[in-house]
Parts: structure tokens; C-alpha cells; sequence
């Protein structure tokens, strides 16, 4: 908490700054902002701040940096779970939804401009309108800023359309910690945004450095992005969408493999019949159990497309190349769910848009949840799901039935492996045994390779503990673009 | 022949992309045997090269490099294959094997080259016409009472000093071929000298030009209008050097064409089967430096442009196809190619002077290319060319891997029955 | 100027006597730049041949305690290779040649810098696998092309530019400390080159690379994309007329000519929407016209009939590499239906079979270095990437500043010179323009300076992003505020880790 006299002139400048009516000091309005469904504790902030432009953004990092108080950028609304906006010291929380405004949407170069406050549920319909899509995340809430997923580099759907780990995000603009504006990409210029005529579609650079890397996956702890361009996507014509029934998670490389080498899929993701019947069950205390015993262990999606041009012939092929994958594979690819025949169109819904229902589906077993999720090579992710059967099974939840889901990513080079716990508030002793089998079993998985690339949390030590020398580097960083330490303190290594 | 000053367009054109020390991509078959320049390869630095020699020469020709002994040697332990050149070549405009030849050539004028070995070579060809210092009179010695000479024929059979004094074998067996062929042909007897290539390659030009102008008035006397060599060393002086001198008035066959033309006219017949498994190595000077030599003098303008246009040497007319259909022709021999063929070709080792200088490396270069020899899965390397013959048997020999060299002299002989 | 005795014995130690020198002779093959250069560089004080990145880092030590600079090189066909100040040393990385591991189930291979692109690209092909070979010749270093210099390549339309393959990096900073970036910092294997947490991956390389100004990179893993041809090229002939053709059902090349680049421009978007296409590329005209002959005699007399400047002004290259011949048929058909639209026609038969003679303008560009064969000189003007139409709007503004330097002939008369190759199925496409100039004029080294700064001011006019990144520090110093200063966060970041350089 900040000292009275501190607390007064900072109030008085964010009024100045934003206006009175778009601060809030509301005791429980604060009291929101210091925790969510993370292990992570936070602290109760000063203010909420609610810019409303890049001017007043730059206004609230002048007055942090004035009287050295923590900015925590918020852009999603809730409910949260990586506790990376939650002050560790108070300070002000940075609330982006009134910075919501779709600035462009460009079918012919296909990306969109955004602001920080844009959600899914904004964006994917209004590209919908003009013949686009986005590589989306599953499900992700409808409430979810799209900027703050890409430029925390969250797994996202279609692998094929991932050339590195930064995709979809392209150019963004940045006040830095130290108050001063960036453009990166070719964004940056010649002169101003409002002169430069390009479509700020090239995210590197300028010159020899990848500054949007450098913001990436920071937590907001570098700079607070005022807009990013992301990378759309023509929207299919036609969409088939095939299930690869699997006995064991071992099999999912192979034809994930086949399939992205040849990049013959669109969507393309691996679920466990836990995770699966989470997403589909129409009212999970009463459908999931029946739901899930009769879906397949483990089922890959995998959608082919056409687009604009001879659709169908486009499907034909892939669909070809998709069955002759699996056959060789002793494989089957089916266009019905196996063991849940009927909901095809749900499961085509659920990986084309947000999530509109409450509560979260991560959410409807359980008021809680923790969810594990790192990198791997996507050969190793049939491990990883075993390991963690392992690791549960020694745990003090044996029985606990937690969801996992494959995502391949980068052209099938890299998966992202999540493993969802839930996690019933209403026991506190198995809400504190999640909590531990979430703890340990993040160590374990480090141990043997998983890579936790955006360490939230407790996680952030299983990162830096033996890598001094890059949290060296990053400190280093963190010092040029944020010299006061005022951008989300006490997150990653700083 | 070119003064070093002439080849300034070459020396200032290089962009130092590297083509000199690198098989070009679309003949590259992988991480091994990609790398071409036995120099670079071996000593890694890049003034090791062509271009770091087209470098060299530069601040020669503009005297800001001063000559010491370190110097020398690296100029000298280029073992002159040419492969820089014919790579260089596919790209560019350039000369890189004259440059380099021409630098070796002012060192000697300027009273620092050529090695002592060299001189040596130099001194027994000047006081016994071949290089090893042996007897005159002993040239000929490998010419058995069998051999069917004809006399007054303008054909002439041109040993050279290494089949004449080193591989006899070589010798007797051109002539039993040439014999079993039909085909009519001269020895020059006392009067071949050395081909002169080694002095030439050396930078000893009046030395080389001696013993070529000796060798040219003798054909030119004797009537001569065809020479067929069994040594890619001769062959390349003869096709190379001789035409810098003056006119040439005689053809130039390397025996494989012989060969080659009396199977296709069917007028000699290898029926004599023995199953095996050989790998050919091309001789540079057989293979890409053997294009004969066409004097350019002219003006290089603007942009490149060469007026008169000059007709280039870009190693695709060397003798690549005649070994190997030779070879095909012979009954059980099957071929399997090294990576670094034809033009392509990695060095033996043994030429420019090398192996007389710089007998170590010249064995490592001769090593690394039995080691690729020894890739192909083949029992026996062949080839045609004495000078590779000593590097690579010597190398052979010392890694002890079961493989045998032979000159393709010797397959057909044998082939002959 | 030599080094003090007892720091070359220092460096000695380290790499022992055979890889270190400061002999002039020696130092001869490292001072003559690239004939566009007017200004001889100055000469290194030695250079060494380190065989691991242990050495490097005692070399960097070494540096850093005495005060003297390094540039890591392998190839130096760029003027970044040379010193601009005395007291450098040269680390030529040509030892440290090492495939280090090719994985074939995760698709990426982790190389050392001496590894040749004709060397990886080959071997890569027995493992069914392929990465984009940026035009830098068959003996470029790939580690440096993907993560120190450049990387445009022609198939960046189906693949990307070589920074986008970049996974694991082990570096060697400008202290000497060694630092590994992505999933290999958290010893989980190379897969991956960002985190954990914010990418340090973005100091390695932006839009381009330090050009070995900031330390040592030492290994990287690249990814890799299935190869659709032979285990083998199936090269034919002899230098320097190769003829290297693929199979017809899974690859083929077609080369199309439109009325007007606007057209040009369309085709080249809906191509990209349409996810057809391996290569799809607006190439150069004059650079086309060297790469297809054999002197620089033969590249006048085609020049002067025209039939480049006729056909290839505005011709649109795609080239199609796929599965089965049925899907070559579906992107040939795509292909036809856009080009019909857009107004294009096929041109002459004689430039279309050039190409499907040699499909190494797809593999690994064996004849890029033609490009020098006038002997003249020839420099990048643009050099930058966003949408296909924004490249499309520099393109139209080339003529406004390039005539004037033909109108005085001081340059080869060929406006069409410039290339913009669609990357990442067109959404986004690069620039560069090439052009020639004469060495034998007077005051020749001042012509692309002029031309560069010409261009640049045509790109403040219309706010076009066609010269990333500024190619000099002093043209930094002034256009870095026209950039979003990022000269000023450059400079930051260079002074905070230091150099080398």
C-alpha cells in the first residue's frame, strides 16, 4: 500500500490523467484485483486505472515513475489464472477495457490492428464479417484480450499458420517502463503511424533486434503495449473436421507428425476424453461422467479446409492425404466422434470461436482449477502425458481426474502440453492437495525437459534457478526499458 | 604468357564468396567432400585459397606485401589443381589459375621462388631433359624389342618423363594398346625433353619454354600432326602450354581418346573379363584444365564486357567421358563415382610441385582423397596420370585399406588379353 | 599492425600455434572487401581459427582484457567481416564445422557456423527434410545467414525467411560468458528459441542480424521442413551449364508476365491467399538476365535484344513443389484461374524453360554469385519486408529516383531491377532492389551512396518502409528518429552488453 500522502497525489494526477470517473479506489473493486485462481498471492492495488488512449496511457507511467509506484497492466477480464496480474506491491492495476477498439481490420494484407481491451468475443466475429479468422487458442473466454494472448505467446489452434513461437503477433506499439514510445517492426517507421504507409505487418526489427520478442511473454513487466497488428487468416468455404481415435497418448506423434509435415490440416489438436468431455458436455454434473466414458482415451482433431479458390478439390486432397496417413498408420480418421456421435458441429464450434458459456470451461467441474502447461518436442508429449499419469498417481489425488490436451504448434515442431486440475474449493484438503500435485508435479515435468517457456508464478524459479545468466540478461533488459522497476514488479526474474 | 599486372581485373573483381573452396551446390552430395581447395582445407585460413592467393598477388603487383619465406611457401603449396578456377568460373568472369600461375612465375623474377626442389627439378631437366636427374640416354629404356614403331608416322607416342623413368609400366603398356589398336605410331626417342608442365606450373618459364620450344621444333621436324600422351601431366602442357609459346601444329590425344575411338571404330576389342569394382579419379590436368589454351588479347570495358569477346575455359570440355567409357567398355569393371568428380575433381596431391616441396601435405591432400575413393565402396582407384599415380599409391600404401591403384593403362592391357 | 607479443601468446595458448596468425601474408586474405566498396578496410591484427566455443570464450576474455576488438566471421563475402578499427582480430569459425545433431522426428538440425548451406541442404535431403537456403551461395554459412546476417530466400512464399527457423542458440556474449537461449536454457532440448519469459532470442536477430557485432554465436538448432524431392539432386552436365530438373508431376515452374505491377500485385496476393505455391516471386530482371548466361559478354548481348526488359519487367515467378500430381494439378489450375483473372500471360518459352532446366533457383541458388560477374559493382538499395501491397507501392516509386542515376549513365539502365518475393503465403513480401554501377567511372564509391540517400528520401515522401534496417551507423544516426529512434534502444542494448566490435 502505498504512504496517505503518496496515495493522495497519485489519485489526484490519475485523475488529471484519465479523469476521476475512470479511477477506481472501491475497496472491493481493488479487493478483486488481488487474486485469482492461481497459487500465486497477491497484494490489494491502489488504484485501477482506465486509459482510454496512448496519451493517457503515457500519462500513468509518467506519474508511476514520478512516485516510483508499480504499474500492473490488465487487459482480460476474469476469471484469471496465471496470477501475472496480480500486484505483489500494490500500486496501480492498468485496466485496458476501455481501450477496446478494433483500429483495422485488412482483408487484403489479412491482419487486424487491436487495442489492448479487444477480446475474442470482439474480434473473431467482426473478422468473420470480413471473410477472416485468427489462429485462436481452444476455446479461449470471450472476455480474453487477444493482444495479451499473442504477445504472451499462448498455444494456439492451426500449426501451419505458426512460423515461430510469436505467431500470430506482428508489430506493436509500446510506452516502455521508462515512459518513452516504441513502434517495432515495420511499424517503427519512416515517420509517425498516421504518415507511415505501411501495413506494420513485418515484426522484425528494426535494425537487428527483435524488440517485440524482448515484450513477449514479460507479463507486461517491460512496457504496456497501446496496440498490436495481429496475423489473420482467410476464413475457410468448407471445413471438414476428422476424429483420430487413440488408445494411448503415445500414438498422437505420429500421425500429428505426418499430417503437419505435409501440412495437410488447419486445426489440429489432441484431447483427452476428460478434457473432451469437459469442453462438450452439455451440463457437465450430469453429462460429463457418461460423456467421457464413452469418448476414446485420447482423440486428435484435425480439421482440413478450402478457402476461396476450388474449395472442394482443396478438401478432396487433403482429405486424401489425411486418410492415407492414418491408414498407414493403422489409424482411422472418422467425420463422427467416436462414442459421441451428434456433436460434431459442437466440437467444429468449440475450435472456431470463444467460449460464451459460464462458467469457463476450465471451470465446470470444479470452482477451481490449476492448470500445468509447458513446451516440448511434440515427439515427446506422449511421455509427458504418461509422466504426469505417474506423477498423479503417486500424488496425495491419485483419483483426481484431470484433463490434458496436445497442441501441436510451429508446423508440428513444438507442442504445448497442458494438464488441467480441478480443483474443488469446498475440500481444503484436496484443494490443498491439487496445489501440491501442481507444485511438485510442475518440478517433476521441468526435471525431465518440459519447458515452462512463460513461467508463471512458483514457475518462475524453475526457470531462472539455474539460468543466472540469461535472468542476468534479462535484468539487464528490464533495466533499459524500465529503469524504475515500475512495471509489474515481482513477476519472471525481476 | 600473362604478367600479373594483366590479371588486375581478376585480382580486384573477387567479392570473396567463396566458390574457390567449394564443390558448387548442385554437384554437392552432402556434409563430406563438399570442400575442394586442398589448401584451404587443410590450412583453413583464407589467404590459403584462391582468392587469398588473387589477395596476395594483388599486394604483390601493388608492392605492399614484402616477400619472406613464409610467404613462398604458402604461393608454392597450391598444388595448382585448378579447382578454384573452374568453380570460380562457373560463376564469374575471372582467372584465377592464371593469376596464380602468374604470381608464381614474379616470384621467381623476383628472385624469391621457386623452392629449392624445384630448382632442382629445373636443374636436372636443363642438364638431363627430365626432371628426376636421370640419365638421357635411359628415356627410352621402357621401350621393349616388341613394340611395333612405324617409321616416318605423324603420329607420335609422347611418354613424358615420369612413364619414361617411373612407371615404365604405363609406357609399355600405351604401346601394346596402341600396337593391339592398329594404330601407327613414333616415339620421339632422344629427342623428347620433358613436357616443360612442371617448370611452367613451377613459375620457371624460360626453363619450361626452353624444353617445350625443343620439343615443339622436333614434332614440328618430324612431321608430326598428332601426340598422344599417357600422362595427363604432358597432356595439359601440351594443350595449355605449348599454344602460349606459338602455333600448334599437331593434335593432342590423351590415350583414353585413342582407346576410345579404336573400340567405337572397332578396331580393338577388350574381351579379357575380371569382375571389379573401380572408382575413376579425374586428373585436373586431363579433366578440367585441359581445354586447349586460346590466347585473348584485348580490353575488358565497362561492366565486364571483354572486347574482343574472349573465349572462356571453363573446364566443361576437359576429358571426362573417354576414361570412363573405357572403362564401361572393359568387361566386369563397374564404376562407382567419387562425389568430387570430373570437374569437380579433388587434387591428388602430387602436382604443381608439391609433392616435391611439400611432400607431407601432399600426402595429407592425397590421403583425403583416397579417403573419398574409399567411400564408393571400390576395390581400386584408377586413373591415368602418373603424378596422381605416385600420390595416390604412396597414400594407399600407407593407409594399408585394401584398395589398389591402377592406371587405366593397365586395365586395358590387361582387358586385352 | 601486429599484435603486442604477449597477448599473441595468450591467443596461442588458446588455439594452439597451427590456427592463430598475424603474419601479413596471411592477414592478405582478409582486407580486400567486396569490389562495391571504395574503401580498402583496414587490416586485422591477427586472425584465429577456434575449434570450439570454449576457445571463443577465452579468446573474448582475452579481447576484453586487452582491449582489443573481434569479429566472428566464416565466409566474409560481406563488408560486416572486416574491421573498421584497429586492433582487431578475426575469429574466422570455419573449424567449428560440426552437423552437431540432425533430428529427423523433430525436424531440426543443430549446426556450428562452419556448416556450408551446400553441405546441410544435401545431407538434409537423405532425411527427407529442406530449409529455406537464403541466396548467398552454396558456400554461405547457414548459422550465419539465419542468425547473423539476412536471410530473404526465393521459397520464403511456402516457407519463411531464415529467422523464423531459428530454435536453440548457444552464444557466446560480448563478455565472454556463454549463454543459451530458449528450451535449451531450462536443458530441454533445442526445439524451441523463446523464454522462458521474455525472448532474449530477439537480441540475436531482427530483421537482421548483428553481422557478428555482437558476439560469438556459437551453435544453433534450425527447423526443418520436409523436403518434397529426390535423397539426391539430380544434377546433369558439366560447369558451368548444369541442368538440375525434378519431377514434373511434383514440381513445376511458370513465369508470367503482367500488363501493369498493380496487376502483378493481385495475383501475388491471391496466390498467397489461395495457400498454393512453393516460391512466388517478382524477380529481377537484369539479375535474371546474368544468372542466365555465362559472361558478362553473353549478358550484354541479352541485355541489348531486349527480351528481358520485354518479358521480365513485371514477370511473376511461382514455382510449384508438392505431394502427388494431383495436388500439383489443383495449384496449377488455382494458379491459371488467378492469372487469368489478373491479366497475365505466360512469357516466352525460352525464359520459362531456363528455369525448368535448373530448379537450383529453388534449391540453393548455385549461380547467385553471376550476380557479380560484370565485374563492376553493384549494391542492395531497399531492403525491407511488410505487406505485399506495401511493397508493391516502393516498387512503383523506384523509377522516381533511379531514373536520374541511368538518365547520367552511372548506373546499368534497369529500372525492373528489384525483386519482391511473397514469404509466408503472401502475408507479408520483401523488397530489395539491386543495382549496377561502374567501378571505372570517376568518383564511382559515391554513386550508391547517392542512390541509397535518394532512396531514402523518396521513402520519408511517402512514408514507405523500404530500407529496414538502416545499413550504416551514420545513416542510423540520422534516420533512427525517423524509426522510432531505435537507434537510441540499439544503442542502449549495445552499450549495456557490450560489442566485441
Amino acid at each position: 500500500m502505498l504512504a496517505p500522502d503518496v496515495c493522495s497525489a497519485v489519485g489526484e494526477e490519475l485523475s488529471r490523467a484519465v479523469g476521476a470517473e475512470n479511477i477506481s479506489d472501491d475497496a472491493a473493486q481493488l479487493q478483486s484485483c488481488s487474486f485469482d485462481y492461481s497459487v500465486v498471492t497477491g497484494t490489494c492495488p491502489d488504484f485501477i486505472a482506465y486509459p482510454h488512449n496512448k496519451a493517457e496511457v503515457r500519462e500513468i507511467v509518467r506519474i508511476a515513475n514520478e512516485h516510483h509506484v508499480a504499474l500492473v497492466p490488465v487487459s482480460s477480464g476474469p476469471p484469471r489464472f496465471h496470477g501475472d496480474t496480480l500486484p505483489s506491491r500494490g500500486g496501480i492495476v492498468v485496466d485496458f477495457s476501455r481501450m477496446r477498439r478494433i483500429l483495422k481490420l485488412d482483408a487484403v494484407s489479412r491482419c487486424a490492428m487491436i487495442e489492448p481491451g479487444v477480446t475474442y468475443g470482439d474480434l473473431v466475429p467482426a473478422l468473420e464479417r470480413e471473410g477472416m479468422r485468427l489462429n485462436a487458442p481452444l476455446a479461449p473466454r470471450a472476455n480474453k484480450s487477444v493482444l495479451t494472448s499473442c504477445l504472451e505467446r499462448e498455444a494456439t489452434l492451426i500449426p501451419k499458420y505458426q512460423y515461430d513461437y510469436m505467431d500470430p503477433l506482428l508489430t506493436v506499439e509500446v510506452i516502455y517502463g521508462s515512459g518513452e514510445e516504441f513502434r517495432t517492426g515495420s511499424a517503427s517507421g519512416p515517420g509517425s503511424p498516421e504518415t507511415l504507409k505501411a501495413d506494420k505487418v513485418n515484426p522484425w526489427g528494426p535494425g537487428a533486434i527483435d524488440y517485440y520478442r524482448l515484450l513477449s511473454a514479460a507479463q507486461g513487466s517491460m512496457g504496456i503495449v497501446t496496440w498490436a497488428v495481429v496475423r489473420t487468416e482467410v476464413l475457410p468455404t468448407v471445413r471438414k473436421l476428422y476424429f483420430i481415435p487413440l488408445e494411448n497418448p503415445q500414438q498422437m506423434c505420429a500421425p500429428l507428425d505426418a499430417l503437419l509435415r505435409k501440412r495437410v490440416v488447419d486445426e489440429c489438436l489432441a484431447l483427452d476424453n476428460t478434457n473432451l468431455a469437459t469442453l462438450l458436455a452439455e451440463d457437465p454434473s450430469r453429462d460429463f461422467a457418461a460423456l467421457k466414458a464413452a469418448l476414446p482415451p485420447w482423440t486428435v482433431l484435425a480439421c482440413v479446409a478450402g478457402y476461396q479458390r476450388r474449395p472442394a478439390e482443396r478438401v478432396a486432397i487433403q482429405e486424401k492425404y489425411l486418410t492415407d496417413i492414418c491408414r498407414d498408420l493403422g489409424l482411422r480418421a472418422q467425420t463422427t466422434l467416436p462414442g459421441a456421435g451428434g456433436l460434431e458441429e459442437e466440437v467444429l464450434r468449440l475450435v472456431s470461436g470463444p467460449w460464451n458459456k459460464e462458467p469457463y470451461w476450465k471451470l465446470r467441474r470444479s470452482d477451481r482449477c490449476h492448470e500445468i502447461f509447458f513446451l516440448a518436442p511434440l515427439s515427446k508429449a506422449g511421455y509427458f502425458v504418461e509422466l504426469m499419469r505417474e506423477l498423479v498417481a503417486q500424488s496425495r489425488c491419485p483419483e483426481l481426474d484431470y484433463g490434458a490436451y496436445v497442441q501441436p504448434l510451429v508446423q508440428g515442431r513444438g507442442a504445448h502440453c497442458s494438464f488441467l486440475l480441478p480443483c474443488d474449493s469446498a475440500s481444503e484438503s484436496e484443494a490443498e492437495a491439487v496445489r501440491g500435485l501442481f507444485l511438485s508435479a510442475s518440478q517433476a515435468l521441468a526435471k525431465k525437459g518440459a519447458f515452462f517457456s512463460r513461467p508463471y508464478g512458483p514457475w518462475a524459479d524453475l526457470a531462472y534457478r539455474d539460468y543466472s545468466d540469461g535472468a542476468a540478461m534479462l535484468k539487464t533488459l528490464k533495466q533499459i526499458f524500465d529503469p524504475n522497476g515500475i512495471l509489474n514488479p515481482g513477476k519472471l526474474c525481476f | 604468357m600473362l604478367p600479373l599486372k594483366d590479371l588486375r581485373h581478376t585480382m580486384e573483381s573477387c567479392n570473396h564468396c567463396g566458390q574457390c573452396k567449394w564443390v558448387l551446390g548442385p554437384k554437392t552430395k552432402g556434409y563430406d567432400y563438399a570442400e575442394i581447395c586442398p589448401i584451404h582445407q587443410r590450412f583453413g585460413f583464407d589467404a590459403y585459397s584462391g582468392q587469398g592467393l588473387l589477395n596476395i598477388a594483388e599486394e604483390i603487383l601493388d608492392g605492399e606485401l614484402e616477400y619472406e619465406s613464409g610467404l613462398v611457401d604458402l604461393i608454392y603449396s597450391c598444388t595448382t589443381c585448378g579447382a578454384c578456377d573452374i568453380n570460380c568460373k562457373s560463376v564469374r568472369d575471372m582467372e584465377v589459375l592464371e593469376t596464380i600461375l602468374a604470381l608464381r612465375a614474379r616470384v621467381v623474377a623476383d628472385g624469391w621462388g621457386p623452392m629449392p626442389a624445384h630448382q632442382e627439378a629445373a636443374g636436372a631437366v636443363a642438364a638431363h631433359h627430365n626432371i628426376y636427374g636421370r640419365a638421357h640416354e635411359q628415356r627410352f629404356d621402357w621401350l621393349a624389342p616388341e613394340v611395333k614403331l612405324t617409321k616416318n608416322c605423324t603420329t607420335a607416342y609422347f611418354a613424358g618423363c615420369s612413364a619414361a623413368y617411373r612407371y615404365p609400366q604405363i609406357a609399355q603398356d600405351t604401346a601394346k594398346i596402341l600396337n593391339a589398336g592398329g594404330l601407327e605410331f613414333t616415339v620421339l626417342h632422344a629427342e623428347e625433353y620433358c613436357c616443360g608442365g612442371p617448370l611452367w606450373r613451377t613459375g620457371q618459364i624460360a626453363e619450361a619454354r626452353k624444353v617445350a620450344e625443343h620439343n615443339l621444333a622436333v614434332l614440328e621436324k618430324q612431321g608430326i600432326d598428332r601426340v598422344i600422351t599417357s600422362c595427363a601431366e604432358c597432356f595439359g602442357a601440351f594443350r595449355d602450354f605449348y599454344p602460349r609459346l606459338g602455333p600448334v601444329n599437331f593434335r593432342v590425344m590423351h590415350i583414353t581418346e585413342v582407346v576410345q575411338q579404336l573400340i567405337a571404330e572397332q578396331r580393338l576389342t577388350l574381351h579379357h573379363r575380371e569382375d571389379r569394382k573401380v572408382t575413376y579419379h579425374d586428373p585436373c590436368l586431363l579433366g578440367r584444365l585441359s581445354e586447349p589454351y586460346v590466347p585473348w588479347n584485348g580490353e575488358i570495358q565497362a561492366f565486364g564486357r571483354h572486347e574482343p569477346p574472349k573465349q572462356w575455359r571453363r573446364g566443361a570440355q576437359g576429358v571426362y567421358d573417354a576414361p570412363r567409357e573405357v572403362l564401361q567398355a572393359i568387361p566386369g569393371v563397374e564404376i562407382v563415382e567419387m562425389v568430387r568428380n570430373e570437374e569437380n575433381s579433388y587434387c591428388c596431391g602430387g602436382g604443381g610441385g608439391v609433392a616435391e616441396a611439400f611432400p607431407d601435405f601432399s600426402q595429407w591432400t592425397a590421403r583425403e582423397r583416397c579417403r573419398e575413393a574409399g567411400s564408393t565402396g571400390a576395390a581400386a582407384m584408377v586413373s591415368c596420370c602418373p603424378f596422381c599415380q605416385s600420390a595416390l599409391e604412396q597414400a594407399l600404401g600407407a593407409a594399408d585399406g585394401g584398395m589398389k591403384y591402377l592406371d587405366i593403362t593397365r586395365l586395358i592391357a590387361e582387358a586385352l588379353g | 599492425m601486429s599484435l603486442p607479443k604477449q597477448i599473441y601468446a595468450e591467443l596461442e595458448q588458446i588455439v594452439g600455434a597451427e590456427y592463430i596468425s598475424d603474419r601479413e601474408y596471411i592477414l592478405a586474405g582478409l582486407r580486400h572487401a567486396m569490389p562495391s566498396s571504395p574503401v580498402k578496410p583496414l587490416s586485422p591484427a591477427a586472425v584465429l581459427l577456434p575449434g570450439t566455443a570454449e576457445e571463443v570464450q577465452q579468446i573474448v576474455r582475452v579481447c576484453n582484457r586487452h582491449g582489443l576488438k573481434f569479429i566472428p566471421t566464416v565466409s566474409s563475402l560481406i563488408g560486416f567481416a572486416y574491421p573498421t578499427a584497429l586492433n582487431t582480430i578475426i575469429l574466422q569459425l570455419k573449424r567449428m564445422n560440426r552437423i552437431v545433431e540432425i533430428n529427423r522426428t523433430d525436424r531440426y538440425a543443430v549446426i556450428e557456423p562452419g556448416v556450408r548451406h551446400g553441405q546441410l541442404r544435401t545431407e538434409l535431403m537423405k532425411a527427407g527434410l529442406s530449409y529455406p537456403v537464403a541466396a548467398v551461395g552454396p558456400g554461405g554459412s547457414v548459422l550465419v545467414n539465419f542468425a547473423c546476417s539476412s536471410g530473404d530466400n526465393h521459397n520464403q512464399h511456402g516457407a519463411s525467411r531464415t529467422n523464423r527457423y531459428i530454435l536453440g542458440v548457444e552464444w557466446v556474449l560480448p563478455s565472454g560468458e556463454m549463454v543459451r537461449l530458449g528450451s535449451l536454457a531450462n536443458d530441454a532440448g533445442w526445439f524451441c528459441a523463446d523464454g522462458p519469459g521474455p525472448s532474449l532470442r530477439g537480441l540475436v536477430k531482427g530483421y537482421a542480424g548483428p553481422f557478428g557485432g555482437f558476439g560469438v554465436i556459437t551453435r544453433i538448432a534450425i527447423g526443418l521442413d520436409e523436403w518434397r524431392g529426390p535423397a539426391e539432386l539430380p544434377t546433369e552436365g558439366r560447369s558451368p551449364d548444369y541442368k538440375l530438373r525434378l519431377s514434373p508431376d511434383r514440381h513445376k515452374v511458370f513465369i508470367f508476365k503482367f500488363p501493369t505491377l498493380d496487376r502483378l500485385r493481385d495475383a501475388m496476393i491471391e496466390i498467397g491467399k489461395a495457400e498454393i505455391g512453393q516460391a512466388v516471386l517478382k524477380y529481377f530482371n537484369a539479375t535474371a538476365a546474368l544468372l542466365a548466361t555465362q559472361s558478362a559478354n553473353d549478358f550484354w548481348e541479352l541485355w541489348e535484344s531486349g527480351l528481358f526488359q520485354r518479358e521480365l519487367s513485371r514477370p511473376l515467378y511461382v514455382y510449384l513443389a508438392t505431394h502427388s500430381a494431383e495436388e500439383t494439378a489443383y495449384e496449377e489450375a488455382v494458379l491459371r484461374e488467378i492469372v487469368a483473372e489478373t491479366g497475365g500471360e505466360e512469357v516466352d518459352p525460352a525464359i520459362r524453360a531456363i528455369y525448368e532446366n535448373n530448379m537450383d533457383f529453388f534449391i540453393l541458388v548455385g549461380f547467385l554469385q553471376r550476380v557479380l560477374r560484370l565485374g563492376g559493382a553493384w549494391a542492395p538499395a531497399k531492403l525491407s519486408a511488410d505487406s505485399v501491397h506495401h511493397m508493391f507501392e516502393i516498387g512503383k516509386a523506384i523509377p522516381e529516383f533511379l531514373e536520374e542515376f541511368a538518365a547520367k549513365r552511372l548506373i546499368v539502365d534497369a529500372p525492373d531491377n528489384f525483386q519482391i518475393i511473397s514469404m509466408e503465403y503472401g502475408h507479408l513480401a520483401h523488397i530489395e532492389l539491386l543495382f549496377l554501377w561502374d567501378r571505372s567511372m570517376p568518383a564511382w564509391g559515391e554513386i550508391p551512396m547517392q542512390v541509397m540517400a535518394r532512396s531514402h528520401e523518396t521513402e520519408i515522401r511517402h512514408g514507405h518502409h523500404g530500407s529496414m534496417p538502416p545499413r550504416s551507423m551514420p545513416m542510423l544516426g540520422t534516420l533512427g528518429p525517423l524509426y522510432s529512434n531505435c537507434h537510441i534502444w540499439s544503442e542502449k542494448i549495445r552499450e549495456a552488453f557490450g560489442t566485441g566490435r
